[in-house]
């Protein structure tokens, strides 16, 4: 493959678990409540998966108990945030702690190690379309080629927009984000909206980090890297709109793959690559402020 | 006729104030009738009208609907019972379409699935048709006039089939034609059989739409009465009470030479809109006089003493504390950065800090005084506060929190906070909103003790008693302009009934120059 | 009407307000106990270890007791910020940046001996300050979020240090990822030999009484509690914005820089990669616990240290890992802003 196809194709694969955290990050960030938890939901669901997946050799069932014990933590952030009235900040930070805390102490546990868990025997994820990623230029990295994580996150990206733009249940859902008032008048609560897309925040990041893990064959502590974050500033950069939430962690995959390929050559220190997800996020929430002061000004 | 709603003896007060807003009220709507729930601001109407919808608890009391005892404890269930109310505020969405807003929580789906835009935007159509609205079903509610939206929400009522529509003064906003519309629709809705109850306190408007008319002040329910046998100077006196004899004025002419507070011709304009916010206003205070502003809510006098307050940046003018220039074009007035005593009319969340105790709030704008470069004079700040209590008579210690006080005692600690640091000039609004009436007259004594003194006085008040018994020359606004001046002498003269026309805008009578 | 006031004292109130903090305490506990028994085959020995391992000997107390004296530093801070109302969460980065600071003015400055570790002391209370006074900038200019902006300039800083420790700074002498040490005349003397104990600790007291005076008695922590409780009634009473929205950043990142740096000259010796890993959190969990009170910061951070060198003993004497102790620790920051449960020993107001 020549540079310029090899780009394509490990943005696509960088960007992917992204998209999915993005996706159900699009949920809670509809119902007005900032899940900052992505994070960890993501490194529960990635440890999870794999250490099922390496115990049952079972793929949907790996999958179905990392999502569940992702959901498991979003239904307990979403509870102590809702209903004990708790900053759903500092509750998301908390998420966070745990899941690291967790997934270390089970590791521990479960393998006497608390670093680097390899997963010899495990298969490697199955690649769709091989072919074609050759034999079309540009569209081919793009689309084929790819494990099942990736066309399943474009499903699923497709599914959120008929659900959340075509559905009773996506009205609603937007409703609490853009005015609780609306609900509450008509007898409906907002809370409930805001439970769901806690749930389904769980499940997606947990999707997500299954990916990361699964295709690795291995749990890494901190697996995840700061991916939950960027989530967030994907949905941010893509207005929270579905379309731009896939335009938007393009553009983080891309950037990635490029100063991935950048360090090779001109020996980027790593740490500085790490953090320009946050710089990155950082400028564009300071110009979001920026636009909204002078839009609040006018008015 | 028959009852449809009966409210029975409810009690309801607020835990945090401890404010009575309802004190045993009974209230009945018959079918198909036009009723008008009348009362001042903080009367407890609003209160009363969201027990009924669901949306506060009732500590007291008993409702039936169709004579059947009923529990409502949320919006849902009042809407099961064919009860819908349209608030003050409104509950839409700005970025749906009216369609989308009308039909939430109730749309209806292709195969329980998805939402069914179509029928949707058609059985909506319908509904604005059959009730002669003019909003569009698929225009975006964020696009939509106040009146336009105010239609969305009486449709989103209609479309749940509801047999008691309540409305909470829906014409604060309105313009007159928009009310003569909103007039002709709630007309035909009694015809198809719906009950209305109109929270209102406007009086025309309660003689030219309703049956009957329900009376409350201070959270009591004063009576019900046919409309054709009431005139508005008895259904103002009913809202209103007798207000407590006030100290007779003194003064009969002004010194002009004694300026201390000018507002010189100041506007605020608003982005993209013609009409604006303040127009052109004009005005002096002398020592050793009240001066009143009033006007009807939504009128100015807020936009007024938000500009006092520094939060408005103005567009044109100046204002002057002696020869100090306050504000000029787009700033905010240095008002508090000076420290001129002024009582705010929000006293719960700018008059106040709730959770700090009544010292910490009776210093908060005097600290130079407790505060030496450093440390801090505990026993001096206790002293203080204690003298204070017992001179304004409030009813609390020291280290109580003020949120635990009642209103009337929250408003005298800001009153003796601010009175404790006149020199020659103090600002106050709606001094005795929503007050008791020992409390308000303690507070008019108070005030005209200031005026007696030889300090000028700023009385902004919505309350025409309040304003007629105290002011010695008065501003009226309407539409952010001032319409009427009276000078030493004529206030006295008039009565809230010949005010009435310059209120609602429709007379006006402005001198020349400066007054 | 005839209403009586309300008996209000404030020992029973305070008292009633402690319900729901002890409650967060025993869940937290409980959920420890119920791990321990998950994970460890000999549960009896974790959970002793756990709870006794701090007071075993002498060194372990000094040790418990000099780890807490950075989360009480930076739980001072964090209380200052937090009570006027700015949410700073950057603790990480402002401490590990200051401690960085700290270290390289202070090797700098060797030639001027103990003066050189006092001026390296206030270089970098001066840096972070900045770093965490950029947030109250941007929150006063347009508005932004401190929360947000101070995560995110924490994180980033917390990735450059590290590339500086183990890049440009790295002391090649030793195999951990980490600067050259200090020099010795920098190095704090000990107080409980032969733990850690530090004579930082002092200045984590003398602290506590600083920042309590600055924040009850005097007329800036006066104007800094109406802010954090009404900015409205803080902006009618004519009190500074600006200043209120920056100058608790500022001395919140001071702070975190003050841990960070006694952290250093007393107990590491010199900046060891993540060294601070944690610390902070933990002193704005410590500050959350203690609601914002000086005095009440030295128990909520002697709470932290005790699960953590709890969970340091338990790791040494028995099969569990040493991040048990962040599950209890989330557990607490889980509970420790719910309002419900803040309220649960006051009763509700009715008449």
């Amino acid at each position: 493959m020549d540079t310029v196809s090899s780009l394509i194709f490990s943005a696509v694969t960088i960007m992917t678990p992204l998209l999915l955290a993005a996706t159900g990050g699009l949920y809670t960030e509809l119902t007005g409540m900032l899940n900052i938890g992505i994070e960890g939901l993501m490194l529960l669901g990635a440890f999870s998966s794999v250490v099922s997946l390496h115990f049952t050799h079972n793929i949907v069932l790996a999958i179905l108990i990392g999502t569940g014990s992702s959901m498991l933590l979003a239904a307990v952030i979403a509870s102590i945030t809702l209903y004990l009235k708790a900053n759903v900040f500092i509750t998301g930070l908390a998420a966070n702690l745990f899941a690291s805390g967790i997934t270390t102490v089970l590791s521990f546990h479960i393998f006497a190690n608390k670093g680097v868990v390899t997963f010899p025997e495990l298969p490697q994820m199955p690649v769709l379309f091989e072919r074609g990623t050759e034999a079309v230029p540009v569209l081919g990295p793009l689309l084929f080629g790819h494990t099942f994580f990736t066309y399943l996150s474009f499903i699923l990206l497709f599914l959120s927009y008929v659900v959340l733009y075509r559905t009773p249940f996506g009205f609603r859902l937007r409703a609490t984000g853009l005015y609780p008032k609306s609900l509450i008048s008509v007898g409906l609560s907002p809370k409930r909206y805001q439970f769901i897309a806690f749930l389904i925040s769980g499940f997606f990041s947990a999707v997500a980090g299954a990916m990361l893990s699964v295709n690795l064959g291995a749990f890494v502590p901190n697996i995840t890297a700061g991916k939950g974050w960027v989530a967030l500033v994907v949905i941010f950069l893509g207005q929270k709109r579905p379309v731009g939430l896939l335009i938007a962690s393009f553009i983080f995959g891309i950037s990635e793959a490029f100063s991935n390929y950048a360090q090779g050559i001109w020996h980027i220190p790593s740490d500085f690559i790490l953090a320009i997800p946050y710089i990155f996020t950082l400028v564009a929430i300071v110009f979001y402020s920026i636009y909204d002061y002078n839009r609040q000004k006018v008015e | 006729m028959f009852p449809i709603v009966q409210m029975h003896s409810i009690v309801k007060v607020y835990p945090y104030t401890l404010l009575k807003a309802n004190d045993h009220v009974d209230l009945t709507l018959n079918e198909r009738e036009i009723l008008s729930l009348a009362g001042e601001n903080g009367a407890g109407k609003t209160t009363l009208m969201k027990i009924l919808y669901g949306m506060e608890e009732f500590d007291e009391g008993m409702i039936e609907v169709d004579g059947k005892k009923v529990n409502i404890s949320s919006p849902l269930d009042a809407a099961r019972l064919g009860i819908g109310m349209v608030q003050q505020h409104v509950t839409l969405v700005d970025e749906f379409t009216v369609a989308q807003n009308v039909v939430l929580g109730k749309e209806n789906t292709v195969h329980h699935l998805l939402y069914d835009e179509r029928k949707n935007s058609s059985k909506v159509a319908t509904l604005i048709e059959e009730n002669h609205f003019s909003v569009e079903p698929d225009a975006l509610v964020g696009s939509l006039s106040v009146g336009e939206k105010q239609q969305v929400e009486i449709l989103k009522m209609l479309y749940r089939d509801v047999r008691v529509l309540i409305l909470d003064e829906p014409t604060a906003v309105l313009t007159s034609q928009e009310i003569d519309a909103l007039f002709s629709t709630l007309r035909s809705l009694q015809s198809k059989g719906v009950s209305i109850i109109l929270i209102t306190h406007k009086l025309h408007e309660i003689l030219e739409i309703s049956d009957r008319v329900a009376i409350m002040r201070q959270g009591a329910m004063i009576g019900t009465y046919e409309t054709s046998l009431v005139d508005e100077q008895s259904i103002g006196r009913m809202m209103m009470g007798e207000t407590a004899a006030v100290p007779a004025k003194i003064l009969t002419s002004i010194d002009s030479d004694r300026i201390v507070l000018s507002v010189d011709h100041v506007s605020i304009e608003r982005h993209n809109q013609k009409q604006p916010l303040l127009d052109d206003i004009h005005f002096d205070l002398f020592r050793g006089e009240i001066l009143g502003c009033t006007g009807i809510s939504g009128n100015g006098l807020g936009q007024l003493e938000s500009v006092l307050l520094g939060e408005l940046p103005i567009s044109k003018g100046k204002i002057f504390y002696h020869d100090t220039i306050l504000s000029s074009e787009h700033k905010r007035a240095r008002t508090r950065e000076i420290g001129l005593p002024f009582v705010p009319s929000d006293r719960l969340y700018t008059g106040s800090s709730l959770t700090a105790p009544v010292s910490e709030n009776m210093i908060a704008t005097s600290r130079e005084k407790f505060f030496p470069p450093f440390g801090i004079r505990k026993r001096k700040i206790q002293a203080y506060t204690r003298q204070l209590i017992s001179r304004y008579k409030i009813k609390s210690e020291p280290y109580q929190a003020i949120g635990t006080l009642s209103g009337g005692n929250i408003q005298k600690v800001i009153l003796a906070r601010e009175i404790e640091k006149v020199k020659d000039v103090i600002i106050c609004c709606e001094p005795t909103w929503g007050l008791d009436a020992s409390s308000a007259s303690f507070i008019h004594e108070q005030i005209i003790k200031l005026r007696n003194s030889g300090i000028g006085v700023l009385l902004l008040s919505s309350n025409l008693d309040e304003i007629i018994s105290l002011s010695d020359r008065l501003l009226i606004f309407s539409r952010g302009a001032v319409v009427a001046r009276f000078g030493v002498g004529e206030v006295s003269t008039m009565t809230k009934e010949s005010l009435g026309p310059f209120l609602l805008g429709k007379a006006v009578r402005v001198k020349r120059g400066k007054m | 009407m005839n209403k009586k006031i309300e008996c209000y004292n404030p020992v029973i109130y305070m008292l009633r307000s402690m319900v729901g903090l002890i409650f967060i305490v025993f869940v937290s506990l409980v959920a420890l106990v119920g791990f321990s028994y998950y994970l460890s085959e000999t549960p009896d020995k974790t959970i002793y270890y756990f709870f006794n391992g701090p007071f075993l000997s002498l060194y372990d107390f000094g040790n418990m007791i000099n780890m807490a004296v950075p989360l009480i530093i930076g739980g001072l801070g964090i209380s200052l910020a937090f009570r006027s109302g700015s949410m700073n969460i950057g603790g990480e980065g402002q401490l590990y940046f200051g401690a960085l600071i700290a270290t390289l003015t202070v090797i700098a400055l060797e030639p001027l001996g103990r003066a050189g570790a006092v001026i390296a002391i206030f270089v970098a209370m001066m840096s972070s300050g900045i770093l965490a006074g950029i947030s109250g900038v941007l929150r006063y200019r347009w508005n932004t979020n401190v929360l947000i902006t101070s995560f995110l300039i924490s994180n980033a800083v917390v990735l450059i240090v590290n590339y500086l420790i183990t890049g440009p700074f790295d002391d090649p002498l030793t195999n951990l990822f980490s600067t050259q040490p200090i020099p010795e005349t920098a190095e704090l003397s000990y107080i409980l030999p032969p733990s850690n104990l530090n004579t930082s600790l002092i200045v984590a007291v003398a602290a506590v009484f600083i920042i309590h005076a600055l924040m009850y008695r005097s007329r800036t922590g006066f104007e800094l509690r109406m802010y954090g409780d009404n900015p409205r009634f803080a902006k009618y009473a004519g009190v500074n914005v600006m200043y209120y929205q920056i100058m608790p950043m500022f001395v919140s990142g001071a702070m975190y820089a003050l841990a960070g740096s006694l952290s250093i000259f007393g107990t590491y010796h010199a900046t060891i990669k993540d060294f601070s890993s944690g610390m902070g959190w933990n002193a704005l969990a410590v500050a959350l616990i203690a609601r914002y009170r000086p005095f009440a910061v030295i128990p909520a951070a002697l709470f932290f240290a005790y699960i953590e060198s709890g969970a340091r003993s338990a790791m040494l004497y028995s099969d569990v890992t040493f991040e048990l102790s962040s599950i209890v620790q989330a557990t607490v920051f889980f509970l420790v802003s719910s309002v419900t449960l803040q309220r649960l020993g006051l009763k509700k107001r009715r008449i």
